[in-house]
């Protein structure tokens, strides 16, 4: 008759027995439960909802892979068009849509000019769903040519940004457009990633009539391709047969079953990361959940002893604990695991048009058995040691009328088996991760943060201990409050810690990641990129931009060519698994350049610079922390595609670069004799030294469009813009995450604080009844708390300012920035929340009659 | 102390010695208590509070293991049992009655009576508890909840369940201490009648001299020892 008995019918009566037992119990109701209930069904559904939604926009991605990518294949070659055999090769097996695609400057008349996403298409786009356009007169007929211009659809953005309205003309590089129509939707917008002006769809001739296409000019040309066999043997055989074909075209090849993979990896890396904040919702409720087992086992521990004294073993009183508490946590989880399957439904239905995603909300059972198995593994995890601890109740006390609570630690079987559940319950966290490095970081972090924290309890504990006794009677009560037996300050301390260190890393990270992005943009960053100078025009926008800005503004241009890296060490990229990290390195061309001297913003940390006017083979810098990504050293043979030739080299040195001043920099940097003679364009970026005024940029940003028609001018602000209202949408979502971290936190330490309601009545009564104010036992537990709260937080705050900085630090490699006011957020809520709470069960407390605790005491 | 001549012995300590707490909060309960009872007896045990009556009666029981001393119960040598097997002879052979009856809250009459079958694995469990229960005049109160019955009839519920396993040893610590003397007086009725159908060997801790008059031998302890053990009408006189 014990938990651990051998054979299978024994276990399966004991089972029985057990579950019978427990739902006798149970009749007695859930009082104490509450915050055991709220807890888990809290922390499963962050962890269900985050999963079952990030799932969603998953199936969504995968079902409308083709409509995004715009055919079941897309090869898109940067630089040049394909070759008249690879397209013959893409016309034998399917219907092809050609795509160009480049960013240029659109100029309304002679007072406004912005960057415009340009997007040339062919009669056959969209291959795969449907472009909507106002008015709906079809894509054909708003490209046709009207008299004197080209049709051109726009983004409705691009209208407001030049002042100008449908049916009025626009001129980009030497030809002119007519808006014939906005555009309302674009079924393959997605895969084109983060866009930093809005787009213009035009014909593929008027591209050309343009002349924006000279050689150098960063084009993308795309082929989409409906092919006849779109089964998905089908669609590998072109993929395999593409390569083996034209194993040097160096194109990017991507199919509709992934079609937007950066997106795709981006969407599971951050539903991961809500995840762990979820895993962090449900490992603080944990301490609620093993504080309401503790504190029922206590109240329990009467019927314990008399199930005892009739002839249950410990083991069969921890079985009728455990299925007890099993059950209830089952109602917890199931609760939780409902409204975490709601969520997908929920947000569809109520965001669905703020949606800029494809999003098939449905039942996701992986989502949900994740959560399910998080649920249970956080329960037993934190459940067991105090079940343990029945084992152990004492009969004798029923005879003495004392119920005396066991010691701390439990059997060392039920230690075993906490252990084996933290375990797996790590082993999960860490298991189920795509990137098993950060879910690595996140157990041994918790893990610390928990030892520090109980740690902290007893080092609480034990100085209040021995500090001289004050001699305010109110103030020594506070004091040996914190210390007593059964005191609350482990709880306080362990709930309230974890919540706030999550909560000042979470906001540490956010700030510092809008810092990165906005406020603290560096002095020397520079106000403007432009794109696609011809080298032959380099000297006269030298002079231009000089004539038109202030004489300290600074003017900096380096040649960019583009190369792809057909192999690294003699092994081809194609064979190759890089790391995550570095995987865009080598996913297609590559802007490269060549210098004389190390670049400003650069140190050399291996090998050497090459010498003045170098005349030897070809050499690359390589730049050093995406060398170690891909396990480069100096010395390394690497072969660069560059212009349609092969150029072996081998690394030079590796440099160490400042990404953070946002100058020119770039990964692969040559000697100037390795491309002698070979076209190129220039990039410059221009830097004002007050950091650049709204009025004056713009107004630049038009004199270059006029005189300079095929150079693409990026202001830097924008580009900023577009990236940070994405990150403020992310922010949402964290700060959401991290409020039900926060909720999960406040209801743990509520319930800390109501389990010690019953010692703070008999406590009040008997100190009433000695004579002791109101007021002065209100001030005595507010500053016990207060106490509490203030010393938690000052931990707290530094717990999650270490791991802030870790994350910022060697996680989004930016530099760590400490700002005070998260922490003194911190400190305020956590203070606040101590006092309120224990005052509220505190002012019950005092509101009991002395005569009628007493005579039941 | 042992038992009168002839007949089995139900309860038979050696040497039992038992000190409890640690450090300077250890106190020498049992000192070298030697006791026998023969299977029947009815042995009351008396003494001042602290003389170490309910902690002799929790080494019958196997509830505290002396630290010295053998201790022999219905024929089980206690100090060969580990803890799970003196959990199971204790629902087997040891029926309890304590002074604040310590019914299980959440379950009724019936279930709190069945409660030692069913841990003892009896399928006719919840049929034998409904006997007990009629047995001791409750037989219209199965689906009561201990909250909703009187302390007589706790007591009462408390009695069947001590019996029902039909234990060799009952054990009965201050039975009528919560009760009043009316009501008191009728368990104690109970208690013997049923335990002489039952066959049932009795220690009795209690205060009672009426009750202890109601015990064929006294016992009584002092310090930890057992000062004497006497006929009843001797025990009585010194007890008043």
């Amino acid at each position: 008759m014990t938990a651990f008995a051998s054979t299978p019918s024994v276990l399966a009566e004991n089972l029985a027995l057990a579950l019978k037992l427990a739902v006798r119990e149970l009749r007695g109701g859930v009082r104490g439960f509450g915050v055991f209930l709220a807890c888990l069904a809290l922390g499963v559904a962050a962890i269900s909802g985050v999963g079952s939604v990030s799932r969603a926009l998953s199936d969504g991605l995968a079902r409308q892979g083709g409509v995004i990518l715009g055919g079941d294949v897309a090869l898109s070659l940067i630089h040049r068009e394909a070759t008249a055999a690879e397209l013959n090769f893409m016309e034998e097996r399917g219907r092809v849509a050609i795509v160009g695609t480049m960013r240029a400057m659109a100029r309304a008349g002679d007072n406004n000019a912005t960057l415009v996403e340009l997007k040339a298409v062919d009669a056959s786009y969209p291959l795969a769903g449907e472009i909507k356009l106002d008015p709906p007169e079809g894509l054909v007929t708003s490209l046709a040519a009207p008299v004197g211009a080209y049709g051109a659809a726009a983004d409705p953005a691009l209208l407001a940004r030049l002042g100008i309205a449908a049916g009025d003309r626009i001129k980009i590089g030497d030809a002119t457009f007519e808006i014939t129509a906005t555009i309302a939707s674009e079924p393959d917008k997605l895969a084109q990633g983060i866009g930093f002006g809005p787009r213009l769809i035009v014909a593929s001739g008027a591209l050309r009539a343009t002349n924006l296409l000279q050689p150098g000019s960063l084009v993308r040309w795309t082929y989409r391709v409906k092919l006849d066999d779109a089964s998905a043997r089908g669609l590998a055989e072109f993929v395999r047969e593409t390569r083996r074909r034209f194993p040097d075209a160096g194109w990017e090849i991507r199919t509709r079953t992934g079609a937007s993979p950066q997106l795709e990896r981006n969407v599971r890396r951050f539903s991961e990361f809500l995840t762990l904040v979820g895993l962090t919702a449900l490992l603080i409720g944990g301490v609620g959940v093993a504080n309401a087992v503790k504190h029922y086992l206590d109240r329990k521990s009467a019927t314990i002893a008399t199930l005892k004294a009739m002839g249950a073993t410990g083991g069969t009183v921890f079985s009728i604990y455990l299925a007890e508490v099993g059950l209830l946590a089952l109602i917890g989880i199931g609760i939780g695991l409902l409204a975490g399957a709601a969520l997908p439904f929920a947000v569809f239905y109520g965001f669905e048009a703020l949606l800029p995603l494809p999003f098939s909300p449905s039942i996701q059972p992986g989502a949900l058995l994740l959560a399910l198995l998080y649920g249970t593994l956080i329960t037993l995890a934190f459940v067991l040691w105090p079940l343990g601890r029945a084992h152990d109740v004492a009969v004798a006390a029923l005879f003495r009328d004392r119920i005396e609570p066991p010691g701390n630690w439990p059997r060392r079987r039920y230690v075993a088996l906490t252990v084996i559940a933290i375990a797996a319950l790590a082993g999960l966290a860490i298991g189920v991760a795509e990137d098993r490095k950060i879910a690595l970081i996140y157990v041994v972090a918790s893990a610390a943060v928990f030892v520090v924290l109980r740690l902290l309890a007893a080092a609480i504990m034990a100085v209040s201990r021995r500090v001289p006794r004050p001699r305010s009677t109110t103030l020594r009560l506070a004091l040996s409050n914190i210390y007593r037996p059964g005191a609350l300050t482990p709880s306080v301390v362990l709930s309230l810690g974890l919540g706030l260190s999550l909560l000042v890393t979470l906001a540490l990270i956010e700030g510092n990641l809008r810092r990165q992005l906005t406020s603290t943009l560096p002095k020397q960053a520079p106000s403007f990129f432009f794109l696609d100078i011809a080298s032959a025009e380099a000297e006269r926008f030298n002079a231009f931009v000089r004539g038109h800005s202030p004489t300290d503004a600074r003017l900096d241009e380096v040649p960019m060519l583009r190369g792809r890296i057909v192999s690294l060490k003699g092994v081809p990229v194609e064979e190759i698994k890089p790391d995550p990290e570095a995987a865009w390195v080598l996913q297609s061309d590559r802007g490269i350049t060549f210098a004389e001297d190390v670049p400003e913003g650069s140190a050399i940390v291996e090998g050497a610079w090459w010498p003045k006017d170098y005349d030897g083979p070809p050499a690359v810098s390589f730049e050093k922390r995406t060398a170690d990504l891909l396990k480069l050293k100096v010395g390394d043979p690497i072969v660069v595609n560059v212009l349609g030739r092969n150029v072996e080299t081998t690394i030079a040195n590796l440099r160490r670069v400042d990404w953070e001043n946002l100058g020119i920099n770039f990964v692969m940097l040559f000697p100037p004799n390795t491309f002698h003679g070979a076209p190129y364009t220039l990039l410059a970026t221009l830097t004002y030294p007050d950091g650049g005024k709204p009025d004056t940029e713009l107004k630049l940003i038009k004199e270059i469009a006029l005189a300079f028609p095929a150079v693409t001018t990026v202001r830097v602000k924008e580009a900023l813009d577009a990236i940070n209202s994405i990150v403020a949408d992310l922010a949402v979502a964290v700060r959401a995450a991290a409020g039900i971290t926060l909720i999960a936190s406040i209801l743990v330490l509520a319930g800390a604080l109501a389990a010690g309601h019953h010692t703070r009545v008999y406590d009040a009564v008997i100190l009433k009844t000695l004579g002791a104010t109101r007021g002065r036992l209100v001030l005595a537990y507010g500053l016990e708390y207060a106490i509490l709260g203030s010393i938690t937080a000052m931990i707290a705050t530094a717990a999650g300012a270490a791991a802030g900085a870790y994350v910022v630090k060697e996680v989004m490699h930016f530099r760590f920035v400490f700002t005070p006011s998260a922490a003194l957020i911190a400190a305020g809520v956590s203070v606040f929340f101590t006092v309120a709470f224990g005052l509220v069960g505190t002012w019950r407390a005092l509101g009991q009659k002395p005569a009628s605790v007493l005579r039941n005491l | 102390m042992k038992p009168p001549r002839h007949q089995p012995v139900a309860v038979a300590m050696e040497g039992v010695d038992l000190s409890l707490g640690t450090g300077r909060a250890r106190v020498h309960i049992l000192k070298q208590v030697s006791l026998q009872i023969a299977a029947g007896e009815a042995v009351g045990l008396v003494g001042p509070s602290g003389s170490g009556k309910s902690t002799l009666l929790m080494v019958m029981a196997g509830l505290e293991r002396p630290d010295a001393g053998r201790v022999r119960i219905a024929g089980e040598e206690l100090g060969r049992l580990d803890e799970d097997a003196l959990a199971r002879f204790r629902g087997r052979a040891v029926g309890i009655v304590f002074q604040s009856f310590h019914l299980i809250p959440t379950m009724t009459a019936l279930e709190n009576v069945a409660v030692p079958l069913e841990l003892a694995g009896r399928s006719d469990a919840l049929a034998r508890a409904r006997h007990e229960l009629e047995s001791v005049g409750l037989g219209d109160r199965f689906g009561h909840y201990p909250a909703q019955l009187s302390g007589g009839e706790q007591q009462r519920v408390a009695l069947a369940r001590a019996l029902a396993p039909m234990p060799a040893l009952l054990i009965a610590d201050e039975p009528t201490g919560n009760l009043d003397e009316a009501t008191g007086k009728e368990i104690m009725d109970l208690l013997f009648a049923k335990r002489a159908e039952h066959k049932s060997t009795l220690v009795l801790v209690t205060h009672d001299a009426n009750l202890v008059n109601r015990c064929g031998r006294i016992v009584r302890m002092r310090s930890g020892q057992i000062e004497e053990a006497a006929a009843p009408s001797v025990a009585v006189a010194r007890l008043r």
